[in-house]
């Protein structure tokens, strides 16, 4: 349970009330400020199968990577299809929210973008990486959504960000996405569609709150759409193009300022959390500081002092509000 | 009625505090975390612009000239925090001189022949004097961040001397007259002194809470558990990443898998922080984990087969003991 107060409060009022070491214990106690033996252990118990499971999943993948050639390409195939049906044979019988249900499904769908890896690694199929991680996220989206569990939801959208990553990265040529976006000379653009899917599943969560995609997951899904603006934000300012030189690109300035604005108009809406205003900020304050910087030139030093200025003013600024929100809000929440 | 006022009500009933006390301010000078962390990156950020414009204007070509721009700097940066302790307005622009105070003191001791021992060291020292005398507490809780990572370069740096060239962009051949032996040894001496004076600040809370060694105390204690798990990714030298390229040349030895206890240091950081009630801190804790797990994938030294194996053996054993422990407690459920 997360206490009501917060560290530096409780500090403010051993200062304000001149408490000594014992009773600080007791303001430390009635404060909820100190977990019980038995939270400490529940703690401790859920770390270790956590990782239990997270190091398991992490044994698989090296062992695909390895390429062990001791094995035949048969023995390959066949181990790795024997922990997915394995996993999902205890998932059967001890279904999810148990643990075990969702630890099997949650290396189930790891050995999933093994075998896929194996697949491409074995065959040389030519596909692009970044058609390994989509595949794998939309294979494996069932048995995450099976597991109803944030940590198989949170590996699920890093497993997606990562293909939409590698597909904006290395702006390749070919594969399915490319099918569908070739057409199109403008990378901002891309990269900001992957921004908006990443928003729209933050958005669709927000609206239809489920267990399995707790707070920290639909944050998780809301900063990787922000990395996304404030990447195709800077490229959209600074008018590169991955092949084609300069050009401008309004369309993808106006995307993210969409998506500002929508995130913006959401969170003061909902009033309960400031980090969506947050990310915002911070998408605002680096884009801006690109445009500044093109604006002028390399050789004026002066560049540098306003640079500094603007940071410090609009981080104040952001700070300011951000904190002032903040406090405003979990006010009314307590009240 | 608010937590505050509950928890003082709470207070004069059991007779802590007088039963005429008067209510403590609400005003509180704490952000939330990821508002600490978009200002502290703002502030230190601009704090390099302001130095490179600095340097750029002023010509400053002597580590002399660089000591008298950083200490005024520096001296004006606590001038700012002292005369807005209650504000926040001054605190960015303070936080932006202080850093480019900090980072020109270091390059002035070590201009013309810096090695990598003696700017960490500088570095140690520098952080250290801002950690005791600047009034704020943003800027204390990154000083400590920042010694405890200068405390990581100056003890990597006390067994494998280098040049200052390889602060940053890897130990290149150097890591190759690392002897078996000195691994534990590197280890130890690196965060033995980090984890102890974790564990004592944790047990020692109510103490330091009721003193005033509570102003520094507690930014030492989020700064030490935010270095613990992420303080050694770049700066210990077998344990590399980004420019500090393993040499390919490593000996193929079990000394390579030495690093993996980075992550069981993680998770020392993360119970910590569970015992101060910081979601951030454990978070920041399962992210460190997770980096120094990737950069054992590409450690060199033992082969992937033995990596995996040596993942599914631990993944076994900790299953079997949170498994363990579950059922010493009654009442456990699943997690979300």
């Amino acid at each position: 349970m997360q206490p009501k107060l917060k560290r530096s409060e409780l500090d403010g009022l051993a200062e304000f009330h001149s408490l000594d070491t014992r009773k600080v214990e007791i303001l430390l106690q009635l404060a909820d400020a100190r977990p019980s033996r038995s939270d400490g252990l529940r703690f401790l118990a859920n770390c270790l199968r956590i990782g239990g499971v997270l190091s398991l999943a992490a044994g698989l993948v090296f062992f695909v990577a390895a390429n062990w050639s001791e094995i035949a390409v048969f023995g390959r195939f066949a181990l790795v299809e024997l922990v997915l049906v394995a996993c999902a044979a205890m998932a059967v019988v001890k279904p999810p929210p148990a643990f075990v249900g969702r630890g099997a499904l949650f290396l189930a769908f790891i050995a999933t973008g093994a075998l896929l890896a194996l697949f491409g690694q074995t065959y040389q199929t030519g596909a692009d990486v970044y058609e390994l991680f989509l595949t794998w996220a939309l294979l494996g989206l069932p048995l995450v959504v099976a597991a109803q569990w944030g940590v198989a939801t949170a590996a699920w959208v890093m497993v997606l960000n990562v293909a939409l990553l590698l597909y904006c990265g290395w702006h390749p040529t070919g594969g399915m996405l490319w099918a569908i976006f070739g057409s199109t000379r403008h990378p901002a653009q891309i990269i900001l569609g992957a921004a908006w899917l990443n928003l729209a599943l933050w958005f669709a969560f927000e609206f239809r709150r489920v267990s399995a995609v707790p707070d920290w997951v639909r944050r998780l899904m809301l900063s990787c759409a922000f990395v996304f603006g404030t990447w195709g934000g800077g490229l959209a300012i600074t008018d590169i193009d991955f092949d084609l030189g300069r050009r401008t690109d309004p369309p993808a300035l106006l995307a993210l300022a969409a998506a500002m604005l929508a995130v913006g108009v959401y969170a003061m809406r909902r009033r309960t959390d400031v980090y969506p205003l947050a990310v915002v900020t911070g998408t605002f304050i680096i884009v801006s500081l690109v445009w500044l910087g093109t604006k002028l030139t390399f050789h004026d030093e002066g560049i540098f002092l306003l640079m500094a200025l603007w940071l410090i003013g609009t981080s104040t600024a952001a700070g300011r509000i951000l904190t002032v929100l903040a406090r405003r809000w979990r006010a009314e929440v307590q009240a | 009625m608010s937590a505050v006022s509950d928890l003082e009500a709470q207070l004069r009933a059991q007779g802590v505090i007088p039963a005429d006390a008067p209510a403590a301010s609400e005003q509180t000078t704490d952000r939330p975390w990821f508002v600490a962390l978009l200002q502290g990156v703002a502030g230190w950020l601009a704090g390099i612009f302001l130095l490179v414009f600095a340097g750029m204007t002023l010509k400053l070509e002597s580590g002399v000239a660089l000591f008298l721009l950083g200490a005024p700097l520096l001296a004006a940066a606590w001038f700012m925090y002292h005369a807005d302790r209650h504000a926040v307005f001054l605190d960015q622009f303070a936080l932006a001189m202080s850093i480019a105070g900090q980072i020109a003191l270091t390059a002035s001791v070590n201009m013309h022949h810096g090695t990598g021992l003696s700017i960490a060291a500088t570095a140690l020292i520098v952080q250290l004097i801002v950690l005791s005398v600047m009034p704020n507490k943003a800027a204390r809780t990154l000083a400590a961040l920042f010694a405890a990572i200068a405390w990581i370069y100056t003890a990597r740096f006390l067994l494998l001397p280098a040049s200052a060239d390889d602060l940053v962009f890897g130990e290149g051949g150097h890591a190759l007259a690392y002897r078996g032996w000195m691994i534990p040894v590197h280890w130890l001496l690196t965060w033995i002194p980090l984890l102890a004076l974790a564990h004592w600040l944790i047990r020692q809370e109510s103490r330091w809470t009721a003193s005033k060694l509570r102003v520094f105390a507690r930014p030492m204690l989020t700064g030490l558990l935010l270095a613990l798990p992420l303080g050694g990714l770049e700066a210990t030298a077998i344990n590399p990443l980004g420019f500090a390229v393993q040499p390919v040349a490593m000996p193929l030895t079990w000394w390579a898998l030495f690093p993996l206890l980075n992550v069981a240091l993680c998770m020392y950081a993360a119970y910590a922080a569970f015992l101060i009630r910081s979601n951030w801190l454990s978070g920041s804790a399962v992210l460190g984990a997770m980096l120094h797990l990737s950069t054992f994938y590409y450690l060199y030294g033992t082969t992937l087969m033995w990596k995996s194996l040596i993942m599914a053996s631990a993944g076994v054993a900790l299953l079997i003991a949170g498994v363990a422990l579950e059922h010493r407690k009654p009442g456990s459920g699943g997690t979300t």
